[in-house]
C-alpha cells in the first residue's frame, strides 16, 4: 500500500483528487516559507460591545466587587520578601499589613480541625525566618523572650527593627548587659558559644554597637 | 477541568483573592483531592498561608473537605472545583438582578454575601443597615426590620438558602464522592426566629441622640441573636433559573412580539414553584389558567390569547407546546427545546461574525441537513463551487464542520467513498464554551498587564486624589487645589483617560462573554441531566 504511490514515480496524494475538487488546471496554494503572523489580518470586524445603562452598571459593580474585595480579610499577601537593606521605614509598614488579617475569624465549627491557626504571625518577616529555625528550642525560647523584649523598647527607646529572633534574643540580653555594665562582651561570647550560632552571628549586620566583635567574626567566618 | 478552565480560574483568585490562594487553588484544582501535607510540600508555600487560603476557600464555598479516603483516622482531604470559581465572573450579574427584583437593600444583601462567602442571618442585616444608613440623609437611619424583611423574602423565594450544617470530623460521616448539598437538608429555606432589634449606624455620629443609641447597641451586640451557627449562602441555581426565563421571554420577545413574550412570562411566572430545576418542560397550564393569570394591563380578549397560544406553538422555535385539549387546551414551555435553540442561534451568530454570512448560510444548512456532500452543499447554499469549497475547509479547519466517511468498499478506497459535512451541535457547543474560558482569560491578562505597564502613573494619579480629598476635606484655597492638579500634565491626563477607557472596555466585554458562558453552560448541562 505505500510503495503504491511511490513506485509509480508519479505525484499522488491518498485522497481521490476528484472528490476533494482539486481540478487539473488549478494548483495547490503556495507553499509556507515561514511561521504564520502572531495576528493574522481579521477580514471580518467584530461587533461594538453593548453599550447602554444596564452594561455600564455591570461595568460598576464589577469593579467596586474587586475593589472591596482588596481590601477584605480574604485578600492574602504573600510573605514580604527579605530586605536588602534594613530601612526606618519598616516598622511603620509592618503594622499596615497585619492589619486586615486578624480581622477575620471564622466559625471554626465548619473548618476542619487542623486548619486552625493558632498564634497569627506578628510580623510577615518573623514568620519566614521563624521557619528556617531548625531546633524547635530556640521557638520556645523566643515566645517567652517576646514579652521582655517588648517591655525593654518601651523603656531604652532604642533599636526598632527585629531582623530575626536570634537576634532579638542577642540584643534583650545585650541590652541587660549594657545597663549592668559588667562584662557584657564576655557574656555575649559565651552566649554565641552556648547556642552554637557561630553561622548566622553574620547576619547581625549593627556595627555601631559591636565595632568590637566584628574582627571576631571575621575570624570565625573563614572556616 | 480543562487548561483553558484552570487558567481562568487561577487568574479569578489572584483577582479576587491574591497569589498565594491561587497557588493553592490551582494546585488543588490540577490535583484532584489532597491531604494539607501534600499541599504545603507540593506548593511550597508556608503553613500558615497554606491554612489561612483554605480557609478562605472553604468560606467561599470554593473548597470543600472531607475525611480521607482510608477510612476514619485518615487525614482531611481537600477539593475544589471549577464550577464554583467561574461563578465569580457572574456576580454582577446577580447582583443587578437582586437590584431589578428586591431594591437596592436586596441588592446590598446579596453583596456581601457574595463578598464573605456565608454569613449569620443577624450579622448580614446589621452590616447592610450599616451601609444603608451611610448613604440617606443626616438623620435617617435604616432600621433593622425593613433588612430583614427583605432577607426573608430572598429566602422565600429559595435566592438564599442555608449553607450546609458543619459536620467535620464525625467518623461516622460516610466517605461519599459527593458531598451533600444544601437542598438536601429539610431547613433549607426556612428562616430562623432571632432577635434582631434596632437600627443602623453611621460611621460619624456626632448628635447625642445618636450617642446614646450607640451605647445601646454596644451592649446589643454582645448579645447573641438567636440564630447562631446558621449560615446563609447565595443560591446560584435559583439565579440561573431566573436568568434562564428571561432569555427565553427576550427571544420570544425578539422574535414574535410584546404581547406573546408576556404570555410566555405569565406561563412560568406560574410555573416557577411546580418546575424542578433540571424538569425538561414546565407542568402542562390550560389556558383558562392562562388568561385569568395575565397582568391586568394586558386587556386581551380571550379569542385573541388562543390565537397567540397558537401562534407560539406553531412557531419553529417550539419555545410552546401543546400538551392536550382539556381546559381549552394545555400547554406546557419546552425549556430544554428552547435552551438547545438559543445555544445554536449563538453557534450560528459566531459564525456568521468571525467568517461572513456567506459561510453561515453553509452552516444553517448543515445544521438543518444534517450530513451533506460537497456537491450538495453547493447547491443548496446557492454558492459557487470554488468559494464553497474555500468556506467548508475554512470551517473544517476551525472544526466547526466535521467529515464523515461513508464507504462503499471495506477498503475505504478514495474514490469509492463518499465524503460527508455535518454539524454536531453537543461537540461544538461544548468546544465554543472553552473558546470563551480561553477568551475572557486574555481579557483579563490583558487588563493587568495594561495596568502593570502604568503602574506608574496610576499611583501618581491616586496619591494626587488623596492629596485632593485632604485638601478639601480642611478646607483649601481653589488656587491650592489647582495648583495640585496641574501635578498632572496634560499629557499624562490623556494617557490615564486612555488608560480608563481600555480598562472600561476589557471590563464590559469579560460580562459580555460571560453572557455567552451562561447560555452555552446552560445548554450542555441541560442535554447532560436528559441523557
Amino acid at each position: 500500500m505505500a510503495g503504491r504511490g511511490g513506485g509509480r514515480g508519479r505525484r499522488m496524494m491518498s485522497f481521490s483528487v476528484e472528490a476533494v475538487c482539486i481540478n487539473r488546471g488549478e494548483s495547490l496554494p503556495p507553499s509556507i516559507q515561514q511561521p504564520t503572523p502572531l495576528f493574522p489580518v481579521m477580514e471580518q470586524k467584530p461587533l461594538p460591545l453593548t453599550g447602554g445603562e444596564e452594561a455600564e452598571y455591570l461595568l460598576a459593580l464589577k469593579q467596586e466587587f474587586r475593589g472591596a474585595m482588596k481590601t477584605l480579610p480574604f485578600f492574602i499577601q504573600p510573605t514580604a520578601a527579605k530586605k536588602d537593606v534594613e530601612r526606618y521605614s519598616d516598622k511603620y509598614h509592618s503594622g499596615e499589613q497585619t492589619d486586615g488579617v486578624t480581622d477575620w475569624s471564622p466559625e471554626w465549627k465548619r473548618f476542619p480541625k487542623e486548619l486552625r491557626v493558632k498564634k497569627p504571625c506578628r510580623n510577615g518577616l518573623s514568620a519566614v525566618t521563624r521557619s528556617d529555625k531548625p531546633p524547635l528550642g530556640q521557638n520556645n525560647n523566643n515566645n517567652k523572650t517576646d514579652k521582655e523584649e517588648v517591655l525593654l523598647k518601651l523603656e531604652t527607646l532604642q533599636k526598632k527593627e527585629e531582623p530575626s529572633s536570634e537576634e532579638e534574643e542577642e540584643e534583650e540580653k545585650k541590652k541587660k548587659q549594657e545597663e549592668e555594665e559588667a562584662d557584657g562582651e564576655e557574656e555575649y561570647d559565651e552566649e554565641e558559644f552556648e547556642e552554637e550560632t557561630d553561622y548566622i552571628m553574620s547576619y547581625f549586620d549593627n556595627g555601631e554597637e559591636f565595632g568590637g566583635d566584628s574582627d571576631g567574626d571575621m575570624d570565625e567566618a573563614v572556616y | 477541568m480543562t487548561a483553558q478552565e484552570v487558567r481562568l480560574c487561577g487568574l479569578l483568585l489572584r483577582e479576587h483573592f491574591g497569589e498565594v490562594v491561587e497557588k493553592v487553588g490551582t494546585h488543588l484544582l490540577r490535583g484532584g483531592a489532597q491531604n494539607l501535607r501534600i499541599i504545603i510540600h507540593e506548593t511550597g508555600v508556608p503553613l500558615d498561608l497554606v491554612k489561612k487560603s483554605l480557609c478562605v476557600l472553604v468560606q467561599h464555598g470554593a473548597c470543600v473537605f472531607s475525611s480521607g479516603r482510608k477510612g476514619a483516622g485518615s487525614p482531611t482531604e481537600y477539593r475544589t472545583s471549577c464550577d464554583r470559581i467561574l461563578r465569580i465572573l457572574r456576580y454582577p450579574r446577580y447582583i443587578y438582578t437582586t437590584k431589578t427584583l428586591y431594591g437596592d437593600t436586596g441588592e446590598l444583601i446579596i453583596e456581601e454575601l457574595l463578598q464573605r462567602g456565608h454569613m449569620t442571618m443577624s450579622s448580614t442585616v446589621k452590616t447592610v443597615a450599616d451601609r444603608l444608613t451611610q448613604n440617606m440623609e443626616e438623620g435617617l437611619c435604616m432600621d433593622y426590620g425593613e433588612v430583614s424583611n427583605a432577607f426573608s423574602k430572598l429566602v422565600e423565594t429559595h435566592f438564599l438558602q442555608r449553607s450546609t450544617p458543619a459536620t467535620p470530623g464525625t467518623p461516622a460521616a460516610p466517605v461519599s464522592t459527593a458531598p451533600p448539598s444544601p437542598e438536601s437538608f429539610p431547613d433549607c429555606y426556612k428562616v430562623p426566629h432571632m432577635t434582631l432589634v434596632g437600627r443602623g449606624k453611621r460611621q460619624l455620629c456626632s448628635e447625642d441622640g445618636e450617642d446614646q443609641r450607640n451605647a445601646k447597641r454596644a451592649k446589643m451586640d454582645s448579645q447573641a441573636h438567636g440564630d447562631e451557627g446558621i449560615c446563609w449562602q447565595v443560591n446560584f441555581e435559583r439565579f440561573h433559573l431566573h436568568f434562564r426565563d428571561q432569555a427565553i421571554i427576550s427571544a420570544v420577545a425578539n422574535k414574535l412580539d410584546q404581547t406573546s413574550s408576556e404570555i410566555v412570562r405569565t406561563m412560568l411566572r406560574m410555573s416557577e414553584v411546580t418546575t424542578s430545576p433540571t424538569a425538561t418542560c414546565t407542568k402542562p397550564l390550560s389556558a383558562n389558567e392562562i388568561f385569568r393569570s395575565l397582568p391586568p394591563s394586558y386587556n386581551i380578549a380571550r379569542p385573541i390569547v388562543d390565537q397567540y397560544l397558537t401562534l407560539l406553538v406553531d412557531d419553529p422555535m417550539e419555545f410552546v407546546g401543546k400538551a392536550g385539549e382539556s381546559g381549552g387546551g394545555m400547554y406546557v414551555v419546552n425549556l430544554h427545546r428552547a435552551l438547545a435553540n438559543l445555544a445554536r442561534a449563538t453557534l450560528e451568530s459566531v459564525v456568521q461574525e468571525r467568517f461572513g454570512s456567506r459561510s453561515a448560510r453553509i452552516f444553517r444548512l448543515l445544521l438543518r441537513k444534517r450530513h451533506l456532500e460537497q456537491k450538495q452543499v453547493e447547491d443548496f447554499a446557492m454558492i459557487p463551487a470554488k468559494e464553497a469549497k474555500d468556506m467548508l475547509y475554512t470551517l473544517l479547519a476551525q472544526n466547526l464542520v466535521q467529515l464523515q466517511e461513508i464507504p462503499k468498499t471495506p477498503d475505504f478506497a478514495p474514490s469509492r467513498t463518499f465524503y460527508l459535512y455535518t454539524v454536531n451541535q453537543l461537540p461544538t457547543a461544548r468546544m465554543l464554551l472553552q473558546n470563551c474560558y480561553k477568551t475572557v482569560a486574555n481579557l483579563i491578562e490583558r487588563r493587568l498587564f495594561e495596568s502593570r505597564e502604568n503602574k506608574r502613573l496610576l499611583e501618581k494619579s491616586q496619591r494626587i486624589e488623596a492629596i485632593l480629598a485632604s485638601l478639601q476635606a480642611s478646607g483649601a484655597e481653589p488656587e491650592q487645589l489647582t495648583e495640585v492638579e496641574e501635578m498632572i500634565t496634560a499629557t499624562e491626563k490623556q494617557q490615564l483617560e486612555a488608560l480608563r477607557l481600555h480598562i472600561n472596555k476589557l471590563d464590559s466585554a469579560e460580562n459580555q462573554v460571560d453572557e455567552s458562558i451562561f447560555l452555552l453552560e446552560s445548554y450542555i448541562n441541560s442535554t447532560a441531566s436528559t441523557s
